[in-house]
């Protein structure tokens, strides 16, 4: 897979988001970035820069206005509704602020899910989210429901559960937005360990230090790209909207 | 997704809420449990009267004189205008096992040693073939041209003292007391034909000449074969028209009515359709109100679980995957309430033939059948909306959704 031929993750081309309340707000204005494959990059900007707005339509639960957007080298723009959510389900694995798990399956349910919606035997789904569930430290808290794992724990469930259909990126939407800072920085080391495994991470953030784990930092403003900031050692593309 | 996958987390959202489901499963169990039970009641209803009415009348014609265009059951507003001769005249065509007249006879009172009561319409007066085959408590048949007469087992204890064979009652008649000697007690106070409606109530029968009666307000008929009825119905109606007196002392609009066992049967079937259409009808009702039930706890847990919803969603779950977990769960509880409501309804309705006394019990088992499908039908109503809202629900609302 990691051959040098091989697709960005993402790929966006002059995307345009506009919203029609009253009079139209545009959400993000052209906005064109690449995250190659096995990168770490972390959105910055204050509230109503677009990077939801980003994240979503990145994550294929939302379309563009203008512009196009590639996920593993697929157009995902003009696809039908059924067909970007297997993509999102294939492709795609999220991780958020609210851990977002279900109240009533156990640890180990909730990271099968996605494997469940795509057609997975139940043998093989359990090996499977068991194993994910061992590299992100919770082979022991398998039987467990949210309700009895401490906030920690669940976001690694969270992380658990994007990582098991394999995706070809990782989007966290302030994932450390609801914890205490010491269990946000184990999340943060568990973030690294997953990147340095190979994984593509893509994190929207509003603080500096969390944001400072990645590799490269986009500066979002009024629905564009500021500036991008290098902070790793490995030289990534992006080209700026204009 | 695979349906087992798709049963399974469905059932898990049921009894994530048990109180609630079982809470809404009631109207259904309620809704089905009323139809069957209505259903079991008509049914057995219409086993236990056709058992009296069939069974030995099979071959029967119930003959009287009856207003045009009144269909009011067998001897209904009858006149008396068969004779014995009538009688004597029928019983010697083809295909005819017996004939025999049969009249009410007014009396006014009816004493037995020094107690008198009140009787308008106990004494009946008829030929000894009319008892034939009949089960005898005490004594015998009475013999034609006598005096003598059987009595029911009710009518026997009608008096302060119970009467026995061999005593004398008496039938008072203005100022004529007609003395009766008792002969036979029956061993049943059940109706023996269809003249004596479905009570039995309480009946002397004596011979004619006994108690002065030469008119008689009907004639039964027996065919000697089942198959001989229509005919033996036929040339009996043919005789009454146009050769018997009977036809010239018919009043104004009358006409004579001839009514075999099977006709009589179809329109008591007729009738109880009827009154258990509508009682059904009502107790449909109920199951629609039920099923409202469910559209409605299925509409609450939709917006309940949007943010499940959502999940599931942006993990992958399809619109489909989502209308069909939603439709699963309201037809689990569409389901669940047919199975429990067909079994109560069967268990209520046997009750129901115990407690009023029928002598049949039907389960009807393609009801239970229609129950179980109706249950399957009202889950897909009521479920089809609230699982529609939940698969277009935009997964990025619903993860906000607190």
């Amino acid at each position: 897979m990691d051959q040098v031929s091989a697709p960005d993750a993402v790929a966006l081309h002059d995307v345009r988001k506009t919203y029609q309340v009253g009079e139209p707000v545009h959400a993000l204005d052209g906005i064109s970035l690449s995250i190659p494959r096995g990168s770490y990059t972390a959105v910055m900007g204050p509230s109503g820069s677009g990077k939801s707005t980003l994240m979503n339509l990145v994550g294929c639960l939302d379309t563009p206005t203008e512009g196009t957007i590639d996920v593993d080298g697929e157009e995902v723009t003009s696809m039908t509704d059924r067909e970007r959510t297997r993509i999102r389900g294939d492709e795609v694995g999220f991780v958020f602020q609210t851990f977002n798990l279900m109240p009533r399956l156990t640890a180990l349910e909730n990271v099968a899910l996605p494997l469940v919606f795509k057609g997975v035997d139940r043998a093989e789904r359990t090996e499977r989210a068991t194993d994910v569930l061992e590299r992100v430290g919770l082979g022991d808290r398998l039987d467990h429901r949210p309700n009895e794992l401490s906030g920690g724990q669940r976001q690694r469930v969270a992380i658990a559960r994007a990582l098991v259909s394999d995706p070809a990126l990782v989007l966290a939407d302030e994932p450390t937005g609801n914890l205490d800072s010491e269990t946000g920085e184990q999340i943060m080391e568990l973030f690294a360990d997953i990147h340095a495994d190979g994984n593509t991470i893509l994190m929207v953030t509003h603080e500096r230090h969390i944001a400072e784990h990645a590799e490269r930092i986009v500066h979002m403003l009024d629905g564009e790209i500021e500036r991008v900031e290098e902070l790793g050692t490995v030289g990534v593309a992006a080209e700026d909207a204009e | 997704m695979k349906p087992r996958e798709n049963l399974r987390i469905s059932w898990r959202a049921i009894r994530g809420h048990k109180l609630r489901s079982t809470l809404t499963t009631l109207g259904v169990i309620i809704g089905i449990a009323a139809v069957i039970t209505f259903v079991t009641l008509g049914a057995s209803l219409q086993a236990d009267i056709v058992g009296q009415v069939g069974g030995e009348a099979a071959s029967d014609i119930f003959v009287w004189a009856g207003p045009e265009g009144q269909d009011q059951g067998p001897g209904f507003g009858a006149e008396p205008v068969f004779t014995t001769d009538d009688a004597n005249r029928i019983a010697g065509f083809e295909d005819v096992a017996a004939a025999i007249p049969y009249t009410i006879t007014r009396s006014d009172r009816l004493t037995f040693g020094g107690d008198s009561v009140a009787r308008g319409e106990a004494v009946r007066a008829t030929t000894p073939a009319y008892l034939t085959g009949e089960q005898f408590r005490a004594g015998s048949n009475f013999a034609l041209g006598s005096n003598e007469a059987v009595l029911t087992p009710n009518a026997a204890s009608m008096f302060e003292r119970n009467v026995s064979v061999g005593d004398r009652i008496g039938v008072v008649r203005g100022d004529e007391t007609i003395q009766l000697s008792v002969v036979g007690i029956l061993n049943t106070s059940d109706s023996l034909s269809a003249f004596e409606g479905f009570q039995g109530t309480p009946r002397i029968y004596t011979a004619p000449e006994a108690v002065g009666e030469t008119q008689f307000l009907y004639l039964i008929v027996a065919a000697s074969a089942p198959t001989a009825v229509e005919s033996v119905k036929e040339s009996v109606e043919t005789y009454l028209q146009d050769e018997s007196p009977a036809s010239d002392s018919l009043p104004g609009d009358y006409v004579f009515k001839l009514q075999t066992s099977d006709e009589l049967l179809d329109q008591i079937r007729e009738i109880l359709n009827l009154l258990t259409g509508f009682v059904t009808g009502i107790a449909l009702i109920s199951l629609i109100v039920g099923s409202i039930g469910i559209a409605n706890i299925m509409l609450v847990s939709v917006t309940e679980r949007t943010r499940e919803i959502g999940i599931m969603k942006a993990v992958g779950a399809q619109r489909r995957d989502i209308l069909t977990l939603f439709l699963t769960e309201a037809v689990i509880l569409g389901v669940i309430g047919a199975i429990v409501g067909a079994v109560l309804g069967a268990v209520a309705g046997f009750a129901g033939t115990q407690f009023i006394g029928f002598d049949a019990y039907v389960f009807p088992l393609e009801w239970a059948l229609i129950a179980a499908a109706v249950g399957i039908l009202v889950g897909i109503v009521a479920g089809l909306y609230p699982a529609w809202n939940a698969a277009k629900t935009d997964p990025i609302d619903a993860l906000r959704y607190e």
